[in-house]
């Protein structure tokens, strides 16, 4: 019997870096762009294995719009992990990532696994940051990074599954008699079930 | 018949007529020889009761009438007793005395008319239990003047007189004698007649019976009158003996033991001179048997045993009888086994007879089934001894000797209990009324009993006309109750919660009726002891220990404008010691605290002005007793007795005593009687109610149909399920509802419901596990495994029963949220100015998602000033959220809301869409600031605190986090609003 575990993951970045449409690419595997300029849903989930596991990621969206900001810790309360998106183009989004990572770091849930993800990594002709900057950085922070491009299907994949390896695997002895797992501390940022 | 009732018209009774008419039929000379016909019989029947008519006359006139006269002392109680006897003696003789006649006339009048008047016509055929009737009284009346030796009293001294009054009956008698004492021969010519009338009578009938044809109709009938007469001579012969047996009794006996004993209703039927018979161990003389006690005599002593409370048992192996009655028990031994039988017989045929309350016909043991008497009875019994019961009446049943089943206890001290009884004790409900030292008032305990004492549920109604409701162990309260002071006592209370040894002991509710104050608690010997809450009308709360009702060592004071004071504090909630306060506004002092000499407060102490705002769940939010009172531990004895009943396998007796019951209390009791009459609310049948529930929980295990059965468990007054959530919403009245309502109590609130919900699956569970094993069955998962007991618990248990607890638990929301619900009401009352365009616009909602035909221009607006329109649908949806109390259905209407607004962006595009956070968040805030749904705040942490925690992370989860995050961002527009005017003027938005 294979456990499933519930990880929640928020999204965060400036709007405009491509938040959705990783979710979507991931979640989906297509990107429109044609049709609007954002596409996908506010929330969206998939399942992934993992080693012996089975993860499936609740994927929360949030509005990227500035005035929204103050209400971002109610969407990253109880986070697994936190999916920080910038746009390798824009400097901004960069200089906005660095600030959710300040605010995660004081306010966001113990031990939330951050992934930085630098989209549009298909317009690199038009970087504005620096692959090693970021990598830097994310060092600096314990993160993981990666550039990734919702557009070609580039890391999409490796992100989660980054994230995953990230999820410190479950203890055995908490491994109930009849196959359940129960997570660590009292709200849990991920749950675990049964599954058949 | 009123031929019977007064004298008959031909008939009169001073004068002794002579033979009527002469009747003598063609070839009737020959008739006792050889064959008769039945006109000849009954001819003959005519002249023998013609005869017997004027026997009976002559008694009347010549010897009954003047008996009457001749008492020589009519004055003394004996003369009296048998003036009655004889006058009781001259009635049944007249009416004797009319049957004949009757007889006589309609014989008269078959001999006349043979074919109109069947045979029926005769009493003796046609109403042979009137017949019978007038015969018994008749001897009856006659053996008690034996008994009482009436004849020899009165006619002493007299004799030739009363011979020569006799004399004349020889014309009717064969052998009349007069030889022998006076009251012999008196005796005689009372009795003769009759018996000679019945002989002659039988032969006579069983001649007819032979001149009847075969199926003749009336040829049963004359069997029957037969066997009546044949019976009544048994009977009489019976009747005789024993009389003669009583009155021969008397002359062995002592006078005073004579006058006792042979009274003359009283019969001998056996006597241990006749037959030996020894009491052990009571060592008794003589042992008699009367018809209606056992009587044994020791010395001058009587002891004598009622036959209705009388129960034998033969001893095995052994010539002896055991006697068991209410106070005594002995054995009756004989010395060889033909002996035993005859006592074994007679008593128990004596027994039979007492219980029927009627002599046996023909014979004694020849009455009606069962033969041996059954060991339930029903009588009444004065204790002499016996513990608690001396002196006492107890009226009802019994079973071998004690009381045992329904009945009556009083006490000659005015105590009284009615109800049920087993072995001799107080067992099942009953109630017992103790009277005071105050005329007409009694401590009523309608309660339930074992063994003796009060155990289990019951309700006590005292003199001081408090009440308490709850349960008892050995006679005291114990375990859960509810005491209600007298509604006019100066110092009005009622104490929901546990009790030890009659005393408040354990966690308990007061409630304080003139200052509304109310203690939540360790109670201690009847004091608060250990931690306790108290809660205030005025809103202020604090949490503290006490000992010996005294408040000891520092607590938490929340005063009601959300200040908060640590530290130690007097009784009337004054800082005085060591302290710290922090105002709402985060300042702190901190310091010693005193009461000066009356100038007030006087601290101590460093003023810290440079503090952040408090943390609210610390302050304004904090949760008192949430620790100090584990949810699981709360209300053991609520929940105990329910344990108790279904490990003993849910017995339909045990229910009430277990569970409670309710009684319809209407206006106060003011006598003995009101008190007794208590309507239950529960039926008789209990054990077959039970019996058809758990029958019923078996064929409700699928999902829809265990919801359904639940549902119905819950809402019944009587099913256990019920009957515990009845008992669990009285609690949570008492705790958190009312004045006493207090925002700090949410926390032990919502988890006592969520903990209620767990008890009640559990208790489903028992119930099951019950309801398997009477079928031989086990439950499958056992232990259930935890996963699947929570998912039961939220999604099935917690939306059941949620709604007994829901308007005291939102109440507590309520007030809790109640600033930010405020600020956000704010929020929405100045977005509801907005015009549907521009509150779009002001909430940067992308153009291309509005739904602009909504919206309707006229050529002449800029803007429209439609209000209400856009996203109407999810609008209307979205306050159907406040319709329903089960946290799912909550969370279904907002996903529907969800749908909506997709569904209208979807119209709007012309083509399906899924919305991303940036376009979703202002389009809900849109529709919540439409909805005006009041108090959401209070809505949004109910739900989520009632969520099942399977949703958490989940698209349950994020809806509701998107809801509260609309709610907080316009509330903060609310505090905006409020901090700079007119930010959000029409005239600039227009
Ligand atoms: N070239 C390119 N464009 C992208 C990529 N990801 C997103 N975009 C575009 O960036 C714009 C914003 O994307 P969106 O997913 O809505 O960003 P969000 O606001 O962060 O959710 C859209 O026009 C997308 O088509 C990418 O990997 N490469
Ligand atoms: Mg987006």
């Amino acid at each position: 019997r294979m456990a499933i575990r519930e990880l929640k993951v928020c999204l965060l970045g400036d709007t405009g870096v491509g938040k959705s449409s990783i979710v979507c690419r991931f979640v989906q595997d297509h990107f429109d762009h044609n049709i609007s300029p954002t596409i996908g849903a506010s929330f969206m989930t998939k399942t992934v294995p993992c080693g012996n596991e089975l993860h499936k990621f609740l994927i929360w969206d949030t509005a990227g719009q500035e005035r929204f900001h103050s209400l971002a810790p109610m969407y990253y309360r109880g986070s697994a992990a936190a999916v920080i998106v910038y746009d390798i183009t824009k400097q901004d989004s960069f200089h906005t990532l660095k600030k959710w990572v300040k605010e995660l770091k004081e306010h966001g849930p113990e031990n939330i696994v951050m992934a930085i993800a630098g989209n549009k990594c298909d317009l690199s002709d038009i970087r504005e940051v620096p692959l090693k900057d970021a990598k830097d950085y994310a060092e600096s922070i314990g993160a993981i990074v990666v550039e990734t491009s919702a557009k070609n299907a580039i890391n999409i994949e490796e992100l989660f599954q980054g994230i995953s390896r990230q999820i410190p695997p479950l203890d055995p002895h908490e491994k109930g008699n009849n196959g359940v797992i129960c997570m660590h501390g009292g709200k849990p940022p991920s749950q675990a079930h049964r599954c058949c | 018949m009123p031929g019977l009732a007064a004298p008959h018209p031909a008939v009169t009774l001073s004068q002794p007529r002579e033979l009527r008419g002469g009747w003598v039929l063609p070839g009737s000379h020959c008739a006792l020889g050889g064959a008769m016909c039945s006109r000849e019989v009954e001819a003959a029947l005519l002249r023998l009761e013609e005869t017997f008519s004027a026997s009976l006359a002559h008694v009347n006139t010549r010897i009954l009438q003047p008996l009457l006269l001749a008492d020589p002392e009519p004055w003394e109680p004996r003369g009296r007793e048998h003036l009655q006897l004889l006058q009781q003696l001259l009635r049944s003789s007249q009416q004797l005395r009319q049957l004949t006649e009757q007889s006589l006339q309609s014989l008269l009048k078959r001999l006349h008319q043979p074919r109109t008047t069947g045979l029926e016509a005769l009493p003796l055929l046609g109403s042979a239990d009137g017949v019978l009737q007038v015969h018994l009284e008749y001897i009856e009346s006659y053996t008690s003047c034996l008994v009482a030796q009436v004849f020899q009293q009165v006619a002493k001294g007299k004799r030739e007189h009363w011979l020569a009054q006799c004399r004349p009956l020889q014309k009717y008698l064969a052998g009349m004698s007069f030889e022998g004492s006076v009251d012999a021969v008196l005796g005689q010519a009372l009795c003769q007649p009759l018996a000679q009338h019945l002989q002659q009578y039988i032969l006579l009938l069983l001649r007819l019976r032979d001149t009847l044809r075969k199926h003749h109709p009336a040829q049963e009938l004359v069997i029957n009158a037969i066997t009546l007469y044949g019976n009544l001579q048994s009977f009489l012969q019976q009747a005789l003996d024993q009389a003669v047996a009583t009155q021969a009794l008397g002359h062995s006996l002592s006078s005073r033991l004579k006058d006792a004993l042979c009274t003359p209703g009283h019969r001998l039927l056996q006597d241990s001179q006749d037959i030996p018979v020894t009491a052990i161990p009571l060592r008794a003389e003589r042992v008699l048997l009367f018809d209606d006690a056992l009587v044994l005599l020791k010395g001058p002593n009587i002891h004598s045993f009622d036959l209705r409370l009388v129960w034998v048992h033969p001893v095995q192996d052994r010539c002896m009888l055991r006697v068991v009655t209410p106070e005594d028990e002995f054995s009756l031994c004989v010395r060889d086994p033909q002996d035993l039988v005859v006592w074994q017989w007679k008593v128990s045929q004596a027994v039979c007879q007492a219980l029927r309350g009627k002599k046996d016909f023909p014979v004694l043991g020849a009455g009606p089934a069962p033969s041996e008497p059954p060991a339930c009875r029903s009588a009444a019994y004065t204790f002499r001894t016996k513990g608690h019961l001396c002196r006492a009446t107890y009226e009802g049943e019994w079973y071998s000797g004690r009381p045992h089943g329904k009945g009556t206890l009083k006490w000659p001290d005015g105590r009284n209990h009615v109800g049920n009884f087993r072995w001799g004790l107080e067992h099942g409900f009953g109630i017992y009324l103790v009277p005071k030292a105050i005329e007409d008032k009694f401590d009523c305990y309608k309660c339930h009993w074992q063994e003796g004492t009060m155990q289990g549920y019951g309700i006590c109604e005292y003199s001081s006309e408090e009440v308490y409701r709850g349960y008892f162990q050995a006679g005291l309260r114990h375990g859960f109750g509810v005491l209600d002071s007298a509604p006019q006592a100066p110092q009005p209370f009622r104490y929901t919660g546990h009790w030890a040894k009659d005393q408040r002991s354990g966690y308990g509710i007061q409630e304080d009726g003139n200052s509304g104050e109310r203690y939540i608690g360790m109670w201690q010997a009847d004091q608060r002891n250990g931690s306790g809450v108290v809660v205030t009308q005025a809103g202020i709360c604090y949490q503290s220990t006490f000992q010996a009702d005294k408040m000891v060592g520092p607590g938490v004071l929340l005063s009601e404008d959300d200040s908060l004071y640590e530290g130690t504090f007097t009784k009337d909630l004054t800082p005085e010691g060591k302290g710290k306060i922090t105002f709402p506004n985060g300042f702190t002092l901190e310091g010693w605290f005193g009461s000066g000499t009356g100038r007030g407060l006087n601290t101590q102490g460093v003023l810290d002005t440079a503090a952040l705002p408090p943390d609210p769940s610390s302050t304004c939010k904090r949760q008192l007793g949430v620790d100090a009172f584990p949810v699981e531990s709360r209300w053991p004895g609520v929940y105990g007795p329910f344990r108790v009943f279904m490990v003993a396998g849910c017995p339909g007796e045990l229910q009430e005593a277990l569970l409670g019951f309710h009684v319809q209390r209407s206006r106060v009791p003011r006598r003995a009687q009101d008190y007794l009459r208590c309507e239950r609310s529960c039926l008789e049948d209990e054990a077959g109610r039970m019996e058809d529930a758990l029958e019923e929980l078996l064929c409700h295990r699928e999902p829809a149909a265990l919801q359904r059965y639940l549902q119905k468990a819950l809402n019944s007054t009587w099913h256990p399920l019920g009957k515990l959530l009845r008992t669990l919403m009285l609690t949570f009245q008492a705790t958190y509802g009312g004045f006493g309502a207090n925002k700090h109590l949410q926390g032990m609130a919502q988890g006592e419901v969520k903990q209620h919900a767990r008890e009640l699956w559990a208790a489903y569970r028992g119930l099951l596990r019950v309801a398997l094993q009477r079928k031989g069955q086990a439950l499958e998962e056992e232990p259930e495994d935890a996963e699947t007991r929570d998912l039961q618990v939220h999604r099935l248990m917690l939306p059941l029963v949620l709604p007994s607890f829901y308007s005291e638990l939102f109440t507590l929301y309520l007030l809790l949220h109640e600033p930010e619900d405020a600020l956000y009401s704010q929020g929405i009352a100045s977005l509801s100015l907005f015009p549907d365009s521009k509150l779009l616009e002001f909430l940067d909602v992308h153009k291309h998602l509005w739904p602009l035909k909504d919206l309707r221009l006229t050529s002449n607006q800029r803007s429209s000033l439609v209000r209400d329109r856009c996203f109407l649908s999810a609008t209307e949806c979205l306050q159907k959220i406040i319709t329903t109390v089960d946290p799912r259905e909550k969370l279904e209407v907002l996903e529907k809301t969800y749908g909506e607004i997709e569904a209208t962006v979807s119209r709007v595009l012309g083509r399906e869409h899924k919305l991303p956070m940036d376009d979703l968040l202002p389009l809900l805030i849109y529709v919540v600031s439409r909805a005006r749904i009041q108090h959401l705040g209070a809505e949004i942490h109910l739900i989520r605190d009632m969520m099942d925690p399977v949703h958490t992370g989940g698209l349950y989860d994020f809806l509701l986090t998107a809801l509260e995050s609309c709610y907080e961002h316009i509330q903060k527009g609310g505090m905006r609003l409020r901090r700079l005017p007119g930010h959000w003027d029409l005239r600039d938005l227009s």
